[in-house]
């Protein structure tokens, strides 16, 4: 008799007999069934077996990427605006540089902007076999965005809690990474709900990178996130100043002084080398405050990046600064703070810790 | 973090308490009981804000049955430490864990405030 499996009959057929997307829950026929069960389940728990089944299927995947993905980076702010899409790239694309197999997840559903620093504007995603397949930008770098499901970058996606949570799994579970060696995750703004599901949806992830600016603001709000980590269980890595400074470069006749009026009624003096060349450094929002952050709550400081208006026009035309000036200043800020997170993602050993 | 730290070298579990080695041949002695009452996460860490709420974080502590927990280091500049039972969400730093070492307060007399201190 053909009968129907209730679901936890169902889950065990998936758990020992290797469930794959052919064996529908409702055509797998059950010899021992009883007879009560012939009269099948009503569409409402079919739809419920169905929604199992493809849970089940997507926390399998997840698994499964968990183990293909070497090395899984959030990158986080507890405001906005300090350039975290920018940073989320320039990471990806300099460990990409090392030659490395990267991707990024745009985790950002209300403004995803990756695609665009990336070059992949008005890309759309391919699907085969129910798989999503990344979209490649430069230096090979494996993107996923919300930005490609949007049918034009006006439109707003106006989501619930529970609509973004799925969609969120669904990055997660349903696309084709490969293998990868490093996965650098980029969030909207603050500590709600999106690392969250990432941080319970996605096993092992190494830790979380905090961008911030000079400023107080900024500061305050990088302070939640470091406490938010220890309640999601996700170490920091460490913070990363981004805007950190302005660096003006000009000529004028060899060894003369110049002095240079500095934000906050400071005066900035340099001098003019052989060739007429001198450069000075202006904060333009304050000094050194991601570090005093980092220092204060004990995690690492990972480097500051300078206040580049390259990355404004990169991030405009789809080419970002790293490709377009690889030994740049700024892709070699990018590189010196790529090299101390990769010097905290080792495990920790190289100090000699032995624990009986 | 003026003080300069020494390398944590070896982390003995023992039932009740581990023995910490540092690379400067000192050695220490921690209850789990004082290196739980002490858990750095956003849970706990209110808790030790008032006299009442700590005592009543440290019963609870004390209540658990001893375990010895999993130890893992985070990155270069952590410990954590997964129990059976009770929270496991702390990221220890070496400077707490050195502080709990030395009988000092790790949370260095400042109120827990979410978001800030």
């Amino acid at each position: 008799m053909d009968s129907r499996i209730p679901l936890r009959g169902w889950v065990e057929v998936g758990q020992y007999g290797g469930l794959s997307m052919a064996d529908s829950p409702v055509s797998i026929n059950s010899p021992g069934a009883s007879n009560e069960a012939s009269a099948g389940p009503s569409p409402q728990e079919q739809k419920q077996m169905e929604q199992a089944y493809a849970q089940m299927k997507r926390k399998m995947a997840m698994e499964e990427i968990g183990r293909k993905i070497k090395h899984k980076i959030m990158v986080l702010s507890g405001k906005g605006g300090v350039g975290k899409s920018t940073v989320s790239t320039g990471l990806a694309l300099s460990l990409a540089q090392q030659g490395h197999s990267v991707g990024i997840l745009d985790i950002d559903i209300t403004g995803p902007n990756v695609p665009k620093m990336m070059g992949l504007d008005g890309r759309r995603l391919h699907v085969e076999n129910k798989r999503i397949h990344p979209a490649q930008g430069h230096l090979g770098v494996k993107v996923i965005s919300m930005a490609f499901l949007l049918e034009d970058e006006d439109t707003p996606v106006v989501w619930r809690g529970p609509i973004k949570l799925g969609a969120i799994q669904q990055f997660i579970g349903d696309v084709e990474w490969g293998e990868l060696d490093y996965l650098v995750i980029d969030f909207p703004p603050g500590t709600s709900d999106e690392p969250l599901t990432v941080a319970q949806s996605l096993p092992d992830i190494d830790g979380m990178v905090i961008v911030t600016t000079p400023q107080q603001v900024a500061l305050l709000d990088s302070r939640k996130s470091i406490t938010f980590s220890e309640s999601l269980k996700v170490p920091v890595l460490g913070i990363v100043e981004n805007m950190s400074g302005f660096t003006v470069n000009g000529t004028t006749s060899p060894g003369t002084e110049v002095s240079i009026a500095a934000p906050g009624g400071k005066t900035l003096s340099a001098k003019a080398d052989g060739e007429g060349n001198f450069s000075v450094t202006l904060d333009i929002f304050k000094e050194g405050g991601g570090k005093d952050t980092a220092e204060e709550f004990g995690v690492p400081f990972l480097g500051a990046l300078p206040f580049d208006p390259g990355f404004v026009r990169g991030g405009d035309d789809g080419v970002h600064r790293i490709v377009s000036e690889p030994e740049g200043p700024s892709a070699l800020a990018f590189a010196n703070v790529v090299a101390a997170i990769q010097d905290q993602l080792s495990d920790g050993t190289d100090g000699g810790l032995e624990i009986i | 973090m003026s003080e300069t730290l020494p390398n944590l070298k070896k982390l003995e579990r023992r039932p009740q308490d581990m023995v910490l080695t540092y690379d400067n041949d000192s050695e220490f002695t921690v209850s789990y009981d004082d290196l739980r009452h002490a858990c750095p996460c956003a849970k706990c860490s209110p808790m030790r804000n008032e006299d009442d709420t700590s005592r009543n974080l440290r019963r609870q502590i004390e209540a658990l049955p001893a375990e010895k927990p999993a130890v893992r280091t985070v990155g270069k500049y952590a410990l954590a430490f997964d129990w059976q039972q009770g929270c496991s969400s702390g990221i220890y730093r070496f400077e707490r864990i050195y502080d709990l070492a030395n009988r000092r307060d790790p949370d260095r007399g400042k109120p827990y405030v979410h978001g800030a201190w």
